[in-house]
């Protein structure tokens, strides 16, 4: 049974892209490519040919498959309603954050690897913002550790129940900043537009400037599945365990498809910020996320 | 359930700190209001009709409505849309922010007195905090006036804490006054935008002779 | 036998100076294998059977034997301290190549006579418990480490350097020193560390703490106390460096780990002392680490962020005893420990790399690097995987380290304090703070070096070292990703070690069936990522590869050198986020308005430790402004000199009229 959470989660990263890729079309407009249409680009990508820069050496072919990894990794721990994920133990989270760190640090150095100006800039802000967004994850996932006395993935979202207001408004905030890391991991607005087409504002899109062929469709998938490790642990965060299989199956798609939904909405509604203001709109989560803290104090009796 | 709102209420305390339109910081002042009406809604014991009807005019009325749409207007007549802090990095403010309500916790928690509801000290301090250190870091006089409103409504979430005689007395006291000074602010902001293109404080000291 | 034996070795050291200075390397090395060999043996022994070993040397100290006496932290640090020293040895061989013509046989002979004899204070520090005697080693290892520093004496700054650092130990031993005599008058009992007990069971333990925190933290490198690492490390031969932050920096940690197992009470504050030390050592230091441009002064500065995770663990573990919560104690301990043996390795990896970079192209400025990947590929793997376990990455030993101080802090919340959990918070705050600063440092480092095109001349010419200077790195290398991949023997190692702080070590191996976990949960990484490449690697066959430049915006033409990033630029989008700490001084000439045609101009930027121009370089400025204006009496006339002792004469003869003196 902890299979069928690993599968679903691959079938919904593979949907999620072109879900998002409908629903900006539908917003602006346009009539807008198949679902599958992402996915079929990735096959492409992935039967065709390479072009390397003379420049670049081993690291260049090695980082997008570490980083591909690492996402697929990751998504082992996440669980799925009552079933645990294929990997758990305490603290499993640590290892979660740190595994995705190795595969950032490849895709860094591996575009660094290239000796292009472009590139380094998306590196450095890639490093930058990777490293101000890990405390917001670490914070959320103490809250949690706080409320239930547990310290693994499946604990944390097993042991949590929704009783009072108090409650209800971390979910919220727990929802919220979920999707907000998930949105500055993948590069996506406010942070970074992905549509733009000026390379001195990019992020990740300009540190895969030079990636082509197999390399650039295990990038384009370990997107999606990113995508769908943050929508999975949403899923658990949001939803009982109570309910049966069938209708966590429901429920965990369903979330993912909103998820996607929501990234396109979000997307299509919102203007990106400017460069130099992201550091500070990233601080400011990690802020939310402090109060989410000061909640479960309350919440724990800590406070008279 | 008052936490819950009291919790909010921080969060506007954080988007202060994080926004630069002077539209927000408006908004922000409404929503503390509605926010400050529920809190002490939820406090009372008893409905009492004049109680009642002096929280509702309090909050909603004054603090939720009078109040921001005067600063509205006064926004609007003097062409205030931004307002940049000082020298100091923008994001030092969310983190002097944040500290300031985790401050507020930890005093509320080694304070510890049976009189006192830390839950909603915790929250007064924060306010007080974050009120004071708006009117340092900004220079522009319009945002003291707004820095001074939020110390009010940190001093009235203090009222709340301490006990349930005073707030009648105490509440309408301060509130006259910071309404009498939003007016005479007002006027004068008025009458000095006439006079300067932007209201920066550094020309205000030029009027001391 | 043994302990005659090693009796042996201390003598054979002087036969250095009577060998040719090609086999100096190889008879100091057999000379270590065999004290390594020796400690290593009843070391292993106390950590197996968790007994304590105690014999008494030969030779007489002050009239009493001297007793030797080897417990679980003893152990420890010397399995520890012998890997690094014999790695070092090792690689100086390689390294002091080519210097054989240049210094005379003295000199080598110094050096290598050093090298030994720092060995073997070193292992004597961790082995003595009298008083007298640990300082007179202590002194012997700062001496010794001094004399090392300064191999390349010829050179102005290197000397400069040196006697800073020699200074500053001889600051740390008063400190430790006026610790020890302290205890002694107030109790009376022995001048040694039992007698530390003595007089921390009768007497408050903060202030005569803080005496020995302040003398050991010197040698740690604890901020405020770090100013000698970024100017000694660099001055120093590489393979020096290497051993001076993998396990020099240790014996501070070993003092106070020591001290800290006589104390049982008041074990709050100083475990929250020791925390917010260590959050702000870790912090500023990897933060001062960012902006340098100095490989081997980046290292450093990385070492004393290091320093403060192994303080992290440790003032984690006082809280969790203090508080009594034996999860985060055991955690915390265990996890500061195993970061000592872990960061001397990478760290010693790092540095040995360094040192093969500069001496193949003699320039350590990030600046003038880049490219080396292709011309010294073994290096530079691995600086990647020093570089990638120093980040706290897994599969590698960073990891684990972190992993156990992270969840004691996440099962430590469960305690009722506020003030505890806000604690912990923060903490976790920080470490994860101190994990991205570190992967942005790295990632910096390792592409300006070995990545991208050469930025000058120097790497150009470079080749791959020998096989001598690779060995010691790939020595290196197995421990850590032995370390990553199974880390339960390790845990359990520490696991002892942990036990003489905390009574109930049960949880560590409640710790071990999870630890296998991750090596489980690293394997599925690692197989993962080799089957990833098979099909690559089937793929790539199948299809066309080209080859090109790196695409640049249709600028293809220019220098490829010029086009790409540089360290200031990488860290740029940093440093503008930390001004007050982290104060880049730009240096230019602006363009004039006159200026039709500007002349050609350079651009220097700078930036400094504003720790330690505030609290070191400012002070003694004004020190020095007061003592120039004593100097005044200093005419240079000689009829003043002779009036000077005149009136000297006559100020004695007045003082004595009226009984002052």
């Amino acid at each position: 049974m902890n299979v069928l959470g690993f599968v679903l989660a691959i079938i919904s990263s593979l949907l999620i892209p072109g879900i998002i890729t409908i629903t900006k079309a539908k917003m602006s407009g346009k009539k807008g490519p198949g679902v599958f249409q992402p996915l079929f680009d990735i096959a492409r990508l992935i039967r065709k040919g390479n072009v390397y820069s003379t420049t670049t050496s081993v690291i260049f072919q090695i980082g997008p498959i570490i980083y591909f990894a690492s996402v697929v990794v990751a998504l082992l721990f996440v669980p799925f309603g009552q079933y645990k994920g294929l990997l758990s133990f305490d603290a499993d989270f640590v290892f979660f954050a740190y595994l995705l760190g190795i595969g950032k640090f490849m895709m860094i150095i591996s575009a660094m690897d290239t000796g292009s100006g472009f590139e380094g800039m998306g590196a450095n802000r890639e490093a930058l913002y990777s490293m101000l967004v890990e405390p917001i994850f670490f914070i959320l996932m103490g809250s949690l550790a706080l409320l239930t006395h547990y310290s693994s993935f499946y604990d944390l979202f097993v042991h949590i129940h929704y009783d009072s207001y108090l409650t209800y408004l971390i979910a919220a905030l727990g929802v919220y900043l979920l999707l907000q890391i998930a949105m500055v991991e993948n590069s996506r607005l406010p942070i970074d537009d992905p549509k733009t087409h000026l390379e001195l504002t990019m992020i990740h899109e300009v540190m895969v400037l030079d990636n082509s062929g197999f390399d650039m469709g295990l990038i384009n998938l370990a997107t999606g599945l990113k995508f769908a490790l943050y929508g999975g642990l949403i899923a658990n965060f949001i939803f009982p365990v109570e309910w049966s299989l069938y209708a966590q199956i429901v429920v965990f798609i369903m979330v993912n498809l909103l998820f996607a939904v929501a990234v396109g909405l979000m997307e299509s509604f919102r203007a990106r910020n400017k460069l130099a203001k992201n550091p500070k709109w990233i601080l400011m989560l990690s802020s939310i996320s402090l109060i989410v803290f000061l909640c479960v104090i309350e919440i724990t009796q800590k406070l008279l | 359930m008052a936490f819950t709102l009291i919790i909010l209420l921080e969060l506007t305390l954080l988007y202060l700190a994080f926004t630069e339109r002077v539209k927000r910081f408006i908004f922000i002042l409404m929503v503390q209001g509605l926010l400050l009406f529920g809190i002490a809604y939820l406090h009372l014991k008893q409905v009492n009709t004049l109680e009642f009807t002096f929280i509702v005019t309090e909050t909603i009325l004054i603090k939720g409505l009078l109040v921001p749409i005067f600063l509205n207007r006064l926004r609007k007549k003097n062409n205030l849309e931004r307002l940049a802090h000082s020298k100091l990095p923008s994001f030092v403010s969310i983190l002097a922010i944040s500290a300031a309500i985790a401050f507020g916790f930890l005093l509320s928690e080694k304070i510890h007195d049976n009189d006192l509801q830390s839950k909603f000290f915790s929250a007064s301090i924060a306010a007080i905090i974050t009120g004071i250190y708006f009117v340092i870091i900004h220079r522009n006089i319009f945002t003291h006036v707004i820095g001074y409103l939020i110390i009010q409504n940190g001093v009235f979430l203090l009222s709340l804490a301490v006990g349930n005689e005073f707030p009648l007395i105490v509440n309408t006291a301060i509130l006259l006054d910071i309404f009498v000074g939003v007016l005479v602010l007002g006027i004068f902001v008025n009458r000095v935008g006439e006079r300067f293109e932007e209201m920066h404080i550094d020309e205000l000291a030029q009027l001391k002779d | 036998m043994l302990l005659i034996i090693f009796q042996i070795l201390l003598v054979l050291t002087t036969c250095v100076f009577f060998v040719s200075k090609r086999h100096m390397s190889n008879l100091v090395l057999l000379i270590q294998l065999g004290l390594a060999g020796i400690t290593g043996y009843w070391s292993i022994d106390v950590l197996t059977h968790g007994t304590v070993f105690e014999r008494e040397l030969l030779i007489n100290f002050w009239g009493s034997p001297l007793e030797i006496k080897v417990d679980s932290l003893s152990a420890f640090f010397i399995l520890v301290l012998n890997f690094t020293l014999l790695t070092g040895s090792i690689y100086s061989k390689g390294y002091l190549k080519p210097y054989i013509n240049e210094k005379n046989h003295a000199e080598f002979g110094l050096h290598y006579f050093s090298l030994a004899w720092l060995h073997i204070s070193m292992l004597l520090v961790c082995m003595l418990r009298d008083g007298l005697a640990f300082l007179v080693v202590w002194e012997m290892m700062s001496v010794f480490s001094f004399l090392l520093v300064i191999f390349e004496s010829e050179k102005k700054e290197t000397v400069k350097a040196g006697i800073n650092f020699l200074l500053q130990m001889h600051i740390g031993f008063v400190f430790i020193m006026a610790g020890f005599i302290y205890a002694y008058v107030q109790t009376g009992a022995a001048f040694s560390f039992d007698g530390l007990s003595v007089y921390f069971e009768e007497h408050h333990p903060l202030p005569l703490f803080l005496l020995f925190f302040v003398g050991f933290g010197i040698k740690a490198g604890f901020i405020p106390f770090h100013t000698w690492l970024p100017h000694a490390h660099p001055a120093a031969p590489s393979h020096i460096s290497g051993i001076m932050s993998g396990v020099i920096i240790k014996m501070g940690i070993y003092g106070i780990l020591r001290v800290l197992t006589y104390i049982h009470t008041d074990l709050l504050i100083i475990g929250i002392f020791i925390l917010v030390v260590s959050v702000v050592t870790g912090l500023l230091g990897v933060m001062y680490a960012i902006v340098q441009h100095d490989l081997k002064k980046l290292l450093a500065y990385s070492s004393i962020e290091n320093i403060g995770i192994i303080g992290i663990g440790i003032g984690i573990g006082l809280i969790g005893v203090a508080k009594d919560l034996p999860i985060l104690a055991v955690l915390g301990f265990a996890g500061g420990i195993l970061h000592v043996l872990n960061h001397s390795l990478f760290k010693s990896l790092l540095f040995y790399s360094a040192g093969s970079v500069y001496m193949r192209t003699h320039t350590r400025h990030l600046e003038h690097l880049g490219g080396l990947i292709k011309k010294m590929p073994k290096t530079a793997f691995l600086f990647l995987l020093g570089a990638l376990a120093i980040c706290g990455l897994p599969p590698f030993n960073g990891f684990i380290s972190e992993f156990l101080i992270y969840s004691g802090l996440f099962k430590g919340l469960q305690t009722p304090s506020l003030q505890t959990n806000f604690i912990i918070l923060g903490t976790a705050i920080g470490l994860t703070l101190i994990g991205g600063l570190a992967l942005f440092c790295f990632t910096k480092v390792f592409s300006i070096v070995f990545l991208g095109t050469p930025r000058s001349g120097a790497p150009e010419k470079a080749k791959e070292v020998d096989g001598s200077m690779i060995l010691p790195k790939i020595l290196a290398g197995i421990m850590i990703v032995a370390i990553g991949v199974y880390p339960v023997f390790f845990v359990k190692m520490v696991g002892n070690v942990v036990g003489l702080y905390v009574r109930d070590i049960s949880l560590i191996m409640q710790d071990t069936s999870y630890m296998s976990k991750i090596s489980c949960s690293s394997l599925v990484f690692i197989l993962l990522i080799a089957i990833l490449w098979l099909i690559r690697r089937a793929q790539q066959k199948r299809v066309h590869i080209e080859h090109g430049p790196t695409w640049g915006c249709a600028y293809s033409g220019a220098n490829p050198a010029v086009h790409q990033y540089t360290a200031t630029s990488f860290a740029n989008n940093y440093s503008e986020l930390a001004p007050p700490i982290v104060k880049t001084g730009k240096y230019f000439e602006s363009l004039k308005e006159e200026e039709i045609f500007p002349r050609p101009r350079s651009f220097k930027t700078k930036t400094g430790d504003m720790i330690e121009e505030n609290m070191v370089e400012k002070p003694i400025r004004k020190i020095i402004k007061w003592m120039e204006k004593a100097a005044i009496f200093q005419t240079g006339n000689l009829q003043h000199y002779i009036m000077y002792a005149f009136m000297f004469m006559g100020l004695i003869f007045w003082l004595t009229i009226f009984n002052i003196i």
